[in-house]
């Protein structure tokens, strides 16, 4: 091999300008990809960790929307086709019994780390003048701190006060805002649906990154919630922590199964965002691998350009008893060097978009609220981006190679005299 | 004297025109060839053919008295690299590489380590009037400097056969002459030349002449030892 390094490394940095060209290329697919591979895969990483900290793993409900045709499958059975026109709405008389049981009954299961009721409802909350809908939710924080790290996204870590002053309240962040709260001991006033309003005073801010919820979340007391609920001994969701996330959707087949109520599995409750993530990453990829593809060409381009300005020297290459093999090697060594070159410093500008993008300090406000961007810096993008450019610039090369290796010697020589 | 290269009942077609036909000749180890004839002689298509670079349509090539198989490439590859040495009218340097460089291309492939290779190169530069120009490239000097290193190129492996195709063609009378002395040098220390030109004057230092005429042999001329 030592004839084929020898040839292919005079070729490569006595051609400085062609050889530098084609290793922007692949360091600009491949610094592309690490940048866009973290910036994507950080943002999902980040959304589904807070959502995975905050919300349950598996939660436990009555279903929201009522089962219209149940009750007349009840009646006429499963044989009877019909269609319903219309169904007025009803309060839902379906309860979690006994939440209590069921809460020490899954407490032994050893996949399972956590279990805390809830009540939920919504509500209207008024500060001043401001009003604003909320979804209010009534926790137990000794068992809430079991079933989620609620304590994480709590400002000033105040949840105990929901126990020791029950008309204490911890407000979303945004929520606050909007209302204009910016301190804590602020007193608002929350009115339910069945018309019952309660004085509470804001205890903490809960800030958990995610908009959706910090706008609308209020945390509370389960048991002052079923007071003004009117609905006592009352929950309607229990969730989960479980050991191993991705057993999530077993784990809740499993309660569905011995319970019979309705389960929901994280992946369930965000499969819309799941779905997203997913087309996003087709789209990220497919923009890497048409980046990556056009210095595939730059590649092909290069080499080909050089086997056809180098037709003489190939010529005499094999004259001078290079093998067919050896000018294949010489110019897939070629274009490989050049994907390595090219990946190396893809490497280091993938690298440096990345220190780039953690040092900007904006504020970013959408689905989730950073300051800066979210970022997953996993080595392993690194090591994806100089095989996909190895793998590239290998193919982009064969070609010529194989062209520049059916060069016919004497046709050269003759068609040189 | 033992033989070096036979072709026996040599054709060559190239589509439907046969341009060398039945070609039977034997070079003798330390001979000095010179193969001449017109344009269209086929004089060039039996100097690749003698240099295993093309494949005959029909008849036998030996080396050493080994026959060789036109299918086996790698084999042929490996007896262009070692037993060869090739010198064209245009010298084929390849232009990124230093005049150094270039000489020690099929000594690396060879399997001769670059150090000694290098050594060796920078030798055989110097033998041939180029030393302290090693690190030149090619379009850094002269044509007939140029043609020098690749005569220096073709004795790199030290091989049994220099096989040069109009090696004055492209040079001036001062060039060519030295350029005839070099092969002439060759040819005293035992090395076997063949070379092919149209240049009549030329074939009086060589002490053979084939005389080619619509792909045939017209004649093999003998002519007297030592001319050189």
């Amino acid at each position: 091999m030592n004839h084929i390094f020898f040839v292919t490394l005079k070729l490569l940095f006595e051609r400085k300008r062609q050889t530098l060209v084609a290793i922007i290329g692949v360091s600009i697919g491949v610094g592309a990809f690490i940048a866009m591979a973290s910036l994507m895969n950080g943002f999902q990483k980040y959304f589904i960790e807070q959502a995975l900290d905050l919300n349950a793993h598996v939660t436990l409900k009555i279903k929201d929307e009522p089962d219209k045709e149940r009750i007349l499958r009840k009646v006429y059975g499963d044989n009877v086709s019909f269609s319903i026109f219309g169904a007025k709405p009803k309060e839902l008389k379906d309860k979690i019994i006994d939440y209590k049981f069921l809460i020490k009954k899954f407490e032994k299961d050893p996949n399972i780390v956590g279990i805390a009721p809830h009540l939920t409802g919504q509500g209207i909350v008024r500060y001043g003048t401001v009003d604003k809908s909320a979804t209010l939710v009534g926790i137990d924080p000794t068992l809430e701190r079991r079933a989620s790290v609620i304590d994480k996204f709590i400002s000033n870590k105040k949840l105990d006060v929901l126990i020791s002053d029950r008309d204490s309240i911890i407000i979303g962040k945004l929520l606050a805002r909007d209302l204009g709260i910016d301190e804590m001991g602020k007193k608002v006033i929350i009115t339910t649906p069945n018309g019952i309003t309660h004085l509470f005073k804001v205890v903490d801010f809960f800030d958990s990154g995610i908009t959706m919820l910090d706008q609308t979340r209020i945390y509370m007391n389960l048991k002052t919630l079923q007071t003004i609920f009117n609905k006592p001994n009352e929950v309607n969701e229990i969730i989960f922590r479980v050991k191993n996330v991705y057993q999530a959707n077993e784990i809740a087949e499993k309660i569905k199964n011995e319970t019979g109520y309705y389960t929901e599995s994280w992946q369930k409750a965000f499969r819309n965002f799941l779905q997203l993530f997913k087309i996003q990453n087709y789209i990220t990829y497919m923009i890497v691998f048409a980046i990556l593809i056009v210095s595939a060409f730059g590649i092909f381009n290069i080499i080909m350009m050089t086997v056809l300005e180098k037709k003489r020297d190939i010529a005499i290459l094999k004259a001078l008893g290079y093998e067919n093999k050896d000018i294949i090697r010489i110019f897939v060594f070629h274009g490989v060097t050049i994907g390595f070159l090219g990946a190396l410093l893809g490497c280091l500008l993938g690298y440096g978009i990345q220190e780039f993008l953690a040092s900007v300090n904006v504020s970013v406000e959408g689905l989730v609220r950073t300051k800066g961007f979210a970022l997953d810096r996993d080595p392993l993008y690194f090591i994806y981006g100089v095989l996909f450019a190895f793998v590239f610039s290998t193919f982009a090369a064969f070609y010529p190679s194989y062209k520049a290796s059916k060069l016919n010697p004497i046709d050269i020589f003759r068609s040189s005299a | 004297m033992s033989i070096v290269i036979q072709l026996r009942d040599i054709s060559k077609k190239i589509r439907d025109e046969t341009i060398l036909k039945n070609i039977n000749l034997s070079i003798s180890k330390g001979e000095f060839i010179s193969i001449i004839g017109p344009s269209g002689s086929g004089k060039s298509s039996l100097l690749y053919i003698l240099g295993l670079l093309d494949i005959p349509s029909s008849g036998e090539v030996y080396v050493e008295g080994e026959k060789i198989e036109f299918t086996e490439s790698s084999k042929i590859a490996h007896f262009r690299n070692l037993k060869f040495g090739f010198v064209f009218q245009f010298h084929y340097l390849i232009a990124e590489f230093s005049l150094l460089e270039n000489v020690m291309v099929p000594m690396v492939k060879a399997g001769i380590s670059r150090e000694d290779a290098k050594e060796k190169a920078a030798l055989l530069l110097q033998k041939l009037g180029l030393g302290g120009k090693e690190k030149r490239k090619p379009f850094q000097i002269s044509g007939g400097e140029q043609q020098r290193v690749a005569i220096a190129r073709a004795l790199a492996n030290d091989p049994i056969l220099i096989i040069a195709d109009e090696p004055t063609g492209n040079l001036d009378s001062k060039n060519t002459a030295i350029v005839m002395d070099i092969f002439c040098k060759l040819h005293m220390e035992g090395k076997t030349v063949i070379m092919v030109t149209h240049e009549i004057e030329l074939t009086e230092r060589t002490e053979r002449i084939v005389k080619m005429l619509d792909g045939k042999i017209m004649e093999d001329l003998e002519l007297s030892k030592k001319k050189c």
